[in-house]
């Protein structure tokens, strides 16, 4: 089983490489310096994004307040900012405030036994009206010169030349691999998600974990959120939207299932530099924004029924 | 299984409160004559939810997100490639045709999900991508022209859609394919042990979803007489909230026809109480998200409870 999910890792990587190759081919100026730095930012981007989603389905959960979330934090980290809140002031609000919400989720879908669909779609919906009655529908303020520069796809961070959001981006990918695979916590995510009714005998408090899954779901939602403000310059309620189904979807291609119990970040980064790869090829061939969602839907359940398919029935029992 | 489940009586106590709430804030628009343009405006929502319901039924994550986006894309070839260019408003050629379209669509989405087994809401996310784009592709802009027929669907007639969709579901209760499919959605490796083909179950409840968002498409058709490329895909998330709130199990085996289509109408009334009080589209959408999140957690809290005592 472990060696399979590597197998579907690997696979995404070099379906990553494929296109990027494809692309060269096809398209003129598609492996210039400035479009793989812009690649790799707009992954990162979706690779901080999809973090939650990642750990909230390895515990066999799903997580749709996500795009809620990272509006929330965008409009929230320009208004506090505009204000003239200290920058790292403004992060801990926000992240603590995140954390609550991400909570929310994870003790009601746990302890209440609810699907968490609805139920982070309804807290979601929630937290984006409360963003807008805040802002009157206009968020104002902006985004501080650190962090334009910490995402900007003409920074360097040091010697290398890309800005600081991708190395960051690997530090967290390392991060994340050592505690799903090396603590308890990261363990227990496991144990829950493959086996529910196994996990209780082992003494794993299935509300304590949701809650504490969803809220760190929340969090890197949220800093998602907060690095966009960097990338676009300006608060925007609706800037998470496109992220709700990227999410999932980083996560499939990744290998990681919906069921819980399997799959790993690596998989989602994976995942993230896919989606990138084929937004990107589809517009660099000149197709309409229509057409590119209409291809990017059929490249989805081809890459997905390739490697990332479910087990039937009969193997279960 | 009983008529009216626990779930679905939460969310007809709900029904009751939120009609006695709305007659009172606005008794003219809730008055007897205008109930065919009153279920006119909520029948595109109820098809919906009814039509997300076979294939949540099936279980094992059976969800069909592309719902929205194929009553988005029916109506959109209805109006632009039927009745505009080809000048083709019979009824005899349009409902047909709106059904054939939606079977077609959910045999791919069975096919997808069941199959090929790529899980189901990633299997449907790919065809809400693909039928919303092409549906954007096809109808760049509004396009007006519903026949008059059709829109009569949505005034005096609107009970009629409705009515079809009620006895095409008591029907299919008569069928053994009913009866495999929630043994399938309550513990598939059970009904496999005792011989239920559970793929070919689960693929053709994904053809009843399609059969019914055929149908879905065509009220819409008729309430806004005209084809729109961007109304479709709003529809998904709402139908499968109201038909979780109505007491559709979405872990598949629970629920039917009443629970889904009571859990659309007490969102549309809740939309219509809401939008009555004349607040800001903020508070709308707050109140809208706790409400959402109030009643299925109301919904769950029964069978948490008697646990602690068991446990």
């Amino acid at each position: 089983m472990r060696r399979f999910g590597w197998l579907r890792v690997t696979g995404a990587f070099l379906v990553a490489a494929g296109l990027q190759a494809l692309g060269s081919v096809l398209i003129e100026g598609y492996s210039e310096p400035f479009a793989i730095r812009a690649q790799l930012v707009l992954s990162s981007l979706l690779a901080v994004a999809a973090v939650g989603q990642t750990l909230v389905v390895i515990v066999g959960g799903i997580d749709l307040s996500v795009p809620f979330v990272i509006g929330f934090a965008n409009v929230v980290a320009a208004q506090l900012y505009g204000d003239g809140w200290p920058f790292p002031l403004v992060c801990l609000v926000v992240a603590v405030l995140a954390a609550g919400i991400g909570a929310i989720n994870g003790f009601l879908s746990a302890a209440l036994k609810v699907h968490p669909l609805i139920l982070t779609l309804g807290v979601g919906t929630a937290v984006q009206g409360a963003v807008l009655l805040w802002t009157a529908g206009f968020p104002t303020g902006s985004a501080p010169e650190g962090l334009t520069k910490f995402v900007s796809i003409g920074a360097q961070a040091w010697m290398l030349p890309v800005p600081w959001l991708v190395p960051a981006t690997f530090v967290l990918l390392l991060a994340m691999m050592l505690m799903l695979a090396r603590t308890p916590f990261g363990r227990r995510m496991y144990a829950l998600g493959a086996n529910p009714v196994a996990a209780r005998y082992a003494l794993i408090g299935p509300v304590r974990m949701w809650t504490l899954t969803y809220a760190l779901s929340a969090v890197f939602a949220a800093a998602a959120g907060v690095l966009l403000l960097g990338f676009t310059g300006s608060a925007y309620a609706d800037v998470g939207q496109p992220y709700l189904f990227q999410s999932i979807a980083a996560v499939v291609i990744g290998g990681t299932a919906l069921t819980g119990g399997q799959g790993g970040y690596l998989g989602t980064v994976a995942g993230a530099l896919v989606l990138t790869e084929i937004n990107t090829l589809l517009i660099g061939l000149g197709l309409q924004p229509s057409m590119v969602q209409a291809a990017l839907g059929a490249v989805i359940i081809v890459l997905v029924s390739l490697y990332g398919r479910a087990a039937h029935v009969r193997t279960m029992i | 299984m009983p008529l009216i489940t626990r779930e679905t009586r939460v969310a007809l106590v709900l029904l009751v409160l939120l009609v006695a709430l709305n007659v009172a804030l606005n008794p003219a628009r809730f008055a007897p004559s205008a109930w065919g343009t009153l279920l006119g405006l909520a029948a595109p929502l109820i098809c919906a939810a009814l039509a997300s319901m076979p294939a949540i039924l099936g279980g094992r994550g059976g969800i069909d997100v592309s719902v929205g986006p194929a009553m988005g894309f029916i109506n959109a070839v209805l109006i632009k490639t039927l009745v505009i260019d080809s000048g083709i408003t019979s009824a005899w050629v349009l409902v047909p045709s709106a059904l054939v379209m939606g079977a077609g669509i959910g045999a791919v989405n069975g096919a997808i999900a069941t199959l090929v087994r790529v899980q189901p809401i990633i299997a449907t996310l790919g065809t809400y991508l693909v039928l919303s784009g092409l549906t954007l592709t096809l109808l760049p802009a509004p396009l007006g022209g519903a026949p008059d027929w059709l829109k009569a669907l949505s005034g005096a007639w609107s009970i009629l859609p409705l009515v079809v969709l009620a006895v095409a579901w008591l029907g299919f209760k008569r069928l053994p394919l009913y009866e495999q499919l929630l043994a399938t959605g309550s513990d598939d490796r059970a009904a496999y042990s005792a011989g239920v083909n559970v793929t070919a179950v689960r693929f053709l409840s994904y053809v009843v979803t399609g059969l019914f968002v055929g149908v879905a498409a065509l009220v819409l058709t008729a309430l806004i007489g005209s084809a729109d490329p961007t109304i479709g895909p709003n529809f998904t998330l709402l139908a499968i909230s109201s038909a979780a709130l109505g007491g559709v199990s979405l872990a598949g085996g629970r629920g039917g026809f009443l629970a889904a289509a009571v859990g659309a109408i007490d969102i549309f009334l809740l939309q219509s109480a809401l939008t009555y009080f004349n607040v800001s589209t903020f508070v709308l959408q707050i109140s809208y998200g706790l409400i959402l999140v109030a009643s299925i957690c109301i919904n769950a809290l029964p069978s948490v409870l008697p646990k602690r005592g068991a446990a």
